[in-house]
């Protein structure tokens, strides 16, 4: 990490000029005219002139702000405030207004408001929010609370610290200079500053979770301002592509999401500012405005952003995952995976050649490791021009494919937005010919440079772009590829080498006389859309796409799985993973992973058995490294080591009917993956600030190890129920803190009593031949013997689920009966169906007494199987931990009982 | 084609020599937890966790399915593989019950494998017979450098004596000489001033140009050796410079601290003017920026062109105009080699090394060491010490007798002669001296259990891939020439997997990566020569070497019981048929 090449906030004239202020220290504003229209409340802000100067305002009145609050179903206030263009004096140019993030339904969804409420005294204005929540509109000085209705007491609200300021923009007039520099780079700012900050309060909250990207050990955000902070920046949102990030830092990397998320024992919120350009965030501590009294359960934060606009949305909760859900209903749920994608994936920088690919393939099968994607980086291309193959290195790409495919096998390859500029490559011809990159500050091709030298980087904020670049993955175009092949986008920040902070001008232009600055943090997010896109259309829409991206924004999930960059092989990296993954989750993000093993240097085999062991559990999990590093497929540490990583393969392989069951519920409703302990322990205030272990859904829960040697851990198991190690069976009461052995054979992981978990026990060479294989049920019975789960099972592959071809059924233990019934989430009848022909072979009961039970009736048939003692796992010399019943053999697409006697 | 009925239960998936195991009523897991009934055999259940109840069906992670592959050879495959739609067994008998049409190749293959294995043995045949050809000579090699090395000892011995008594003698006449010269300046002092001066003049002329001719024809006497050293100088000069172009090159990771300086003043000029009139220094000074930055990641140099990202080895070439290619060079021909360094595992069979190189042209690789080719012509060498040690040893015998040592004052020609045959003498001992720790050097080596390996004590062995020439000398060092360039790849370290692989470690060092170093697998063949010289991780390289060496006699004998069995099957096969 190299520091000085990235801008602190001192080094940010809106951030040093916004953070120096104190509350109330500016000229109010004050709301003045509300009014309905069109189902939304509109009043004007008007900041009180005073004659003190105020950098951004010298020598001009400020015009009045148009301010415009909408409600939506579900309990989401939206607020935007944004200059009135039908002022005369207002400047031509239109601020930025992110396109495209937004779900294009959400409208529809709009409540229309149809009264303004006034208090008595005339000094606030309220509105309808939901059944339990209404808005109030403080008139001066201005503020906007979220409260329960009959309450007084918010459970969002901003500028309550009078910290609100909008820079309007401005004509440059003579004399002035607005220029920023830095290291050699000169930002032109045309415009003048035109920054906006502003507070946020959550009352109630112990923690506030959220806004990544950040390298961080801890879930919870830490304040960066106030009492017991010594100094520290606020935390940056703004894409970058940072060369060794260090593990935990507030700064900057390659993505960007600013949705916020406060959790208390009594209830959540979460505030969401749709705003692409740098931002920076102080999360303050109790007694930062030198209140006498701290106040309690309330934090505090300050939003501070270069451009754009105020087009903000608070969730009222109150319950964690309804926060969740309501920014998913404004963001989106992520795009429904395939199988493929959510099992092991195979990369390095890089595998060298066709031959290099065949024999690492070759490796898996001798070592009967399950794999299902292998990758190739950015050297397989003929001098870095993307959709390009190195003739000599890969002369034959679509029978490589296909080998690979032979075994149920994919393969990814990587593009990247840096275009070469080299007049005989087509893509380069014809975006140079159609006008589709992105212009520098004086209007030609923005020209950086990046691994292919000399490049530019197409424009995809523009549609016809965008469209223009989705066409690219054809198969015609594309050539080479084969329908077995899928995208990887990397350096999407944009990564310029050359450029200021390694990324582009901000004064660069896109599509609309859009400024960089304004776009910035959702560049990469539109690239991945297009490339997304692309695969969509190559397959008919009927191949689910997968591309990863490095760069994100809010609303990334609909595109695509993201990864966490260039990590470190080093102990710090592998613990900081489940924070960063955890908070990627919180905000949308579900399908995210860290490089497995860490990409730049070389982990010690303990190292690399443990990152295996916890990456296994990682939503998107793949091991990947730098091309500097030591070969370290998983078989080159001796036998011992490669059955460690076998064994950690196999884990993920067998749970992944719960994880793609999971997936199914995240692109569903929007809950993540892996889960913080809080999201379903909510009141447990013990779990608030946990970041080593996590849930996978409602009923695993994981513990990593972050330290070498370790040999005891202190595990939190919340609840009241009891949890069963799926090492060996064991039980471990809850609500406790329970200190374990580690073993080098796993990390520790819980079944929690009352769940049932489905799972297969069979390996293969990928998932591909899993297909037919037969279910095992793992139930782990609670206090009252009783248990529940799900499973959802499709094609894997098609969009047919949307219409009905699937199967999901609900398991329910109870009075010694297993019941498996199904459960129809579609309104409509089904215009198609799935069928399986998979069978139950085995159903493994936790926490029934040995001998609870002998055998086993199945309805419909009414016949009887066997249950006996046996085994959690299929391992060499597994003791008998568990009740089994052996081969019911129903079928998994069926209603039936199965009774225990 | 698929068999049509399913087939036997009882004997599905398992080992011919394992059936007796399971032909009692209760089965015994192997694992011994567990017992089970015969109808709980290959039921699709598994009950032993080890896989012991399941040999034909996948329901146990750890079992093995046994392939009969009638007309080829029996394999185990892992249980994962059965009926997974993917044909495994060449008579595809793990996919009894998968969609997958499996028909049967195994007469085919196994003819194809036989003539391989066939093949193979010729190779180890003749193989064996020049390995016993090679031990010979380097056992005799050995003795002789055994012998000669006694012999040198005792030589060093003798002519240490030599030297002892030369040195006493010479001391003597430097004390005679001392006292002279004392007492002629006593005398001196007696006699007049201006005398005294002048003879002091002569004296030490003379004594000025003795000197002289000793050192003369000391340069004489050891011009070869002089020759020898200034070679390894130059070795020596080699490393250093290239030691010192890593400097450099290091020199150009700027600190960042510099790239904004870089940025804003450009003190380079652009490698590459292809931006034309609009190519500025500012613009120039950018694409430095951007390259620099990229080299963050590949760790190459910045001012090298795009296409060559990732060759990072060109950057540490340094011409070295000493290396002459005076030496046969052969091409390598063995692209179609499929063993790669994945092969390196325990699990490596001789399977995969059947790519021996009896096919291949004359030329080989290798050549003799210089010191070998030209055997130092100095009057050290063993053939002749006799003559040469009598003749000093005469010598000083003759010069120790004909000197007078109570002969005041010295003669002056006898004490000359004296001090040139100690000069001389004691050049010789320590060149012999130097010859002996070189010959005991290599003695001290490990070559091999019956010294298989003791002719490459004094050879290199080299192979063309691509543009690179590698170049290894066993016991010695490996390196990478490309062009004048040439890099380190490592120093001899030792032999591994018991003769198998010879590894050299601690070559250059790599730019964020480990010191270079190489493995040189090796396998039976009829020539030294190296193949498939590979970096399968960044600056670790491998290569194949066939060699009689590894012709081993009872792995001849392993491969025809194979081919035995081999051909029994198929005689078999046919009756059955």
């Amino acid at each position: 990490w190299k520091k000085d090449e990235f801008r602190n906030c001192d080094q940010t004239p809106f951030c040093k000029r916004a953070r120096s202020r104190t509350p109330h220290s500016l000229p109010h504003f004050t709301l003045s005219d509300p009014s309905i229209s069109d189902g939304h409340l509109t009043a004007r802000l008007l900041q009180s002139i005073s004659s003190s100067d105020n950098d951004s305002a010298a020598g001009d009145a400020p015009r009045p702000l148009l301010l415009r609050l909408s409600v939506y179903q579900g309990g989401i206030l939206r607020l935007k405030i944004d200059e009135d263009h039908s002022d005369p004096s207002a400047p031509s140019k239109k601020r930025f207004e992110v396109p495209d993030v937004v779900l294009p339904d959400f409208e529809d969804r709009r409540l229309w408001l149809s009264r303004v409420s006034s208090s008595d005294d005339g000094s606030t204005s309220s509105v309808y929010l939901s059944e339990d929540f209404e808005a109030i509109l403080r008139h001066n000085p201005f503020e906007v609370q979220v409260r329960r209705k009959g309450s007084n007491d918010p459970s969002i609200s901003l500028n309550s610290h009078g910290l609100f300021d909008f820079e309007q923009l401005r004509e440059k007039k003579e004399g002035e200079d607005w220029e920023e520099r830095f290291r050699g780079h000169t930002d032109t700012r045309p415009y003048g500053p035109q920054s906006i900050s502003f507070d946020v309060s959550f009352h109630g909250a112990e923690f506030v979770y959220g806004i990544p990207e950040h390298a961080s050990n801890s879930l919870a955000l830490r304040p960066t301002r106030g009492p017991g902070v010594e100094h520290s920046e606020p935390y940056r949102l703004f894409n970058l592509d940072v060369f060794e990030y260090i593990h935990d830092s507030p700064f900057g990397i390659y993505g960007s999401i600013p949705f916020m998320l406060s959790h208390g024992v009594k209830s959540s919120s979460g505030f969401f500012w749709l705003n692409a350009a740098e931002m920076q965030i102080d999360v303050l501590a109790p007694g930062w405005d030198d209140a006498a009294a701290a106040v309690k359960g309330r934090i505090d934060t300050f939003w501070m952003s270069e451009a754009g606009i105020v087009d903000t949305f608070f969730f009222v909760g109150p319950r964690s995952k309804d926060v969740i859900q309501q920014y998913a209903s404004v963001t989106g749920t992520l795009a429904m995976p395939q199988e493929f994608a959510i099992a092991y994936h195979q990369c390095r920088w890089n595998y060298r050649d066709e031959e290099d690919v065949a024999s690492v393939d070759a490796g898996f099968d001798e070592h009967d490791i399950p794999y299902d994607v292998l990758w190739l980086d950015i050297e397989h291309t003929d001098g870095k021009r993307y959709f390009t193959w190195d003739k000599v290195l890969f002369p034959n790409p679509e029978e490589m494919q296909k080998k690979l495919f032979s075994k149920g096998r994919r393969m990814v390859t990587i593009v990247d937005p840096h275009i070469k500029r080299d007049e005989s490559y087509y893509v380069h011809k014809e975006a140079t010919d159609k006008g589709y990159y992105v212009k520098d500050a004086s209007g030609k091709d923005f020209d950086g440079w990046c691994w292919s030298g000399s490049s530019s980087y197409p424009d995809t904020l523009n549609p016809e772009v965008r469209e223009w670049w989705s066409e690219k993955f054809s198969l015609q175009n594309y050539g080479g590829s084969t329908p077995s092949l899928y995208i990887w986008n990397d350096m999407n920040e944009p990564s310029v080498f050359n450029g200021p902070e390694i990324s582009m001008p901000r004064d660069a232009l896109h599509f609309g006389g859009v400024e960089h600055r304004e776009l910035h943090n959702a560049y990469g997010y539109y690239f991945h859309m297009a490339t997304a896109d692309g695969l969509l259309k190559r397959g008919n829409v009927k191949d689910r796409p997968f591309v990863l991206s490095r760069a994100f924004f809010a609303g990334s999930q609909r595109h695509g799985a993201i990864w966490t960059g260039d990590n470190s092989a080093d102990w710090d990296h592998l613990k900081s993973s489940v924070p960063m993954i955890l908070t990627l989750g919180l905000t949308g993000m579900s399908f995210s992973g860290a490089d497995i093993g860490g990409f730049f240097g070389n982990p010690e085999p303990e190292l690399l058995v443990r990152w295996y062991q916890l990456g296994a559990y990682y939503p998107f999990f793949r091991a990947h490294a730098h091309h500097d590093t030591k070969r370290r497929e998983p078989w080159l540490f001796g036998e011992q080591k490669t059955a460690l990583i076998r064994e950690a393969i196999h884990t993920r392989y067998s749970l992944l009917p719960y994880y793609y069951s999971l997936f199914r519920k995240a692109s569903a409703s929007g809950v993540p993956i892996l889960r913080p302990l809080w999201l379903e322990f909510p009141e447990d205030k013990e779990t608030f600030d946990n970041s080593e272990a996590f849930m996978i859904g409602e009923s695993i829960l994981v513990q990593g190890i972050y330290e070498e040697g370790q040999k005891s851990v202190s595990v939190y198991l919340p609840g009241e129920q009891s949890w069963y190690s799926m090492r060996n069976g064991a039980a471990y009461a809850g609500g406790q803190a329970h200190k374990l052995d580690v073993f080098e054979d796993s990390i520790p992981s819980f079944q929690r009593a009352g769940s049932i978990v489905p799972r297969k026990y069979r390996f293969r060479r990928s998932t591909t031949q899993m297909t037919n294989d037969p279910y095992t049920l793992v139930i782990a019975l609670n206090s009252s013997l009783a248990a529940e789960g799900e499973l959802y099972i499709d094609d894997g592959r098609s969009y047919d689920f949307e219409h009905g071809a699937y199967i999901h059924r609900r398991f329910v233990f109870s009075n010694g009966r297993l019941t498996s019934s199904s459960i129809d989430l579609a309104a409509a009848p089904p215009r198609e169906k799935f069928s399986s022909s998979c069978t139950v072979e085995r159903i493994i009961l936790l926490g029934m007494r040995p001998g609870g039970a002998k055998k086993a009736v199945i309805e419909p048939g009414n016949y009887e199987t066997v249950v006996e003692p046996g085994p959690l796992v299929l391992r060499a010399g597994a003791g008998s931990v568990a009740l089994v019943i052996r081969k019911p053999d129903v079928r998994i697409a069926d209603d039936w009982t199965i009774k225990v006697l | 084609s698929r068999s049509t009925s399913l087939p036997n239960k009882e004997s599905l998936g398992i080992d011919p020599q394992d059936l007796g195991y399971y032909k009692s009523n209760v089965i015994k897991c192997k694992d011994g937890s567990k017992k089970i009934t015969k109808q709980q055999l290959n039921d699709e259940f598994c009950d032993c966790p080890d896989g012991t109840d399941e040999p034909g069906t996948s329901a146990c992670p750890e079992g093995k399915f046994y392939c009969q592959n009638v007309g080829h050879i029996p394999i185990k495959i892992f249980s994962s593989r059965v009926n997974d739609a993917i044909c495994d067994c060449c008579d595809g008998s793990d996919e009894y019950r998968s969609n997958a049409n499996c028909p049967n190749t195994c007469w085919e293959a196994g003819k194809a494998a036989r003539g391989k294995l066939k093949k193979k043995i010729e190779t180890f045949k003749e193989g064996v017979v020049l390995r016993k050809v090679e031990i010979e000579k380097a056992n005799q090699a050995y003795a002789k450098d055994e012998a000669d090395l006694a012999k040198l000892k005792s030589d060093e011995k003798m002519l240490k004596d030599l030297v002892q008594k030369l040195k006493e003698q010479k001391e003597v006449i430097d004390k005679l000489e001392e006292e002279r010269l004392k007492k002629e300046q006593d005398e001196k002092t007696l006699r007049e001033e201006k005398e005294k001066s002048m003879e002091e003049a002569t004296e030490m002329g003379e004594t000025q140009h003795d000197g002289a001719v000793n050192n003369k024809q000391d340069e004489s006497i050891d011009s070869h050796d002089i020759a020898v050293e200034s070679g390894n100088d130059n070795r020596d000069d080699r490393e250093a410079a290239s030691s010192q172009a890593v400097e450099q090159y290091i020199g150009e990771d700027l600190d960042d601290g510099d790239v904004s300086e870089i940025a804003d003043t450009s003190p380079y000029e652009s490698p590459k003017q292809d931006k034309g009139d609009s190519s500025t220094s500012e613009e120039l000074s950018r694409e430095e920026l951007g390259r620099l930055v990229a080299s963050r990641w590949t760790g190459e140099s910045a001012d090298q062109k795009t296409d060559n990202i990732g060759n990072v080895e060109e950057e540490h070439m340094d011409i070295d105009p000493l290396v002459t290619n005076e030496h046969k060079v052969s091409p390598s021909e063995t692209e179609e080699d499929g063993a790669k360094y994945n092969d390196d595992d325990d699990s490596y069979e001789d399977d995969k090394d059947e790519d021996f190189e009896e096919d291949h042209a004359d030329s080989d690789g290798s050549y003799i060491t210089d010191e070998y080719e030209n055997p130092d012509p100095a009057d050290t060498t063993v053939g002749s010490s006799s003559s040469w040690l009598d003749k000093i040893q005469l010598t000083v015998q003759n010069v120790l007798q004909a000197f007078n040592f109570f002969k005041t004052p010295v003669n002056v020609s006898d004490a000359v002669h004296i001090r040139k045959e100690y000069d001389d003498t004691s050049s010789k001992l320590s060149k012999l001296q130097s010859r002996v720790s070189s010959l005991t050097e290599k003695l001290k080596h490990d070559f091999g259990n019956e010294k298989e390996f003791y002719l490459f004590y004094d050879q290199c062995f080299e192979s063309k891939q691509n543009k690179y020439v590698y170049k290894i000398c066993p016991f010695k060092q490996a390196s990478q020439v490309e062009g004048y360039g040439n890099t380190r790849l490592g120093s001899w370290d030792k032999f591994e997997e018991s003769y198998r692989v010879m590894a050299f470690s601690g070559g250059e060092k790599c730019w964020n990566g480990p010191d270079r170093s190489l493995k040189v697998r090796l396998r039976c063949g009829l020539k030294n020569e190296i193949s498939d010289v590979d970096e399968p991780s960044r600056c670790e390289y491998t290569a194949f070497m066939s060699t009689p060496s590894l012709c081993v006699e009872e792995k001849l004998k392993e491969l025809e019981k194979k081919l035995d069995q081999m051909n029994t099957r198929e005689t078999q096969n046919r009756d059955e048929l």
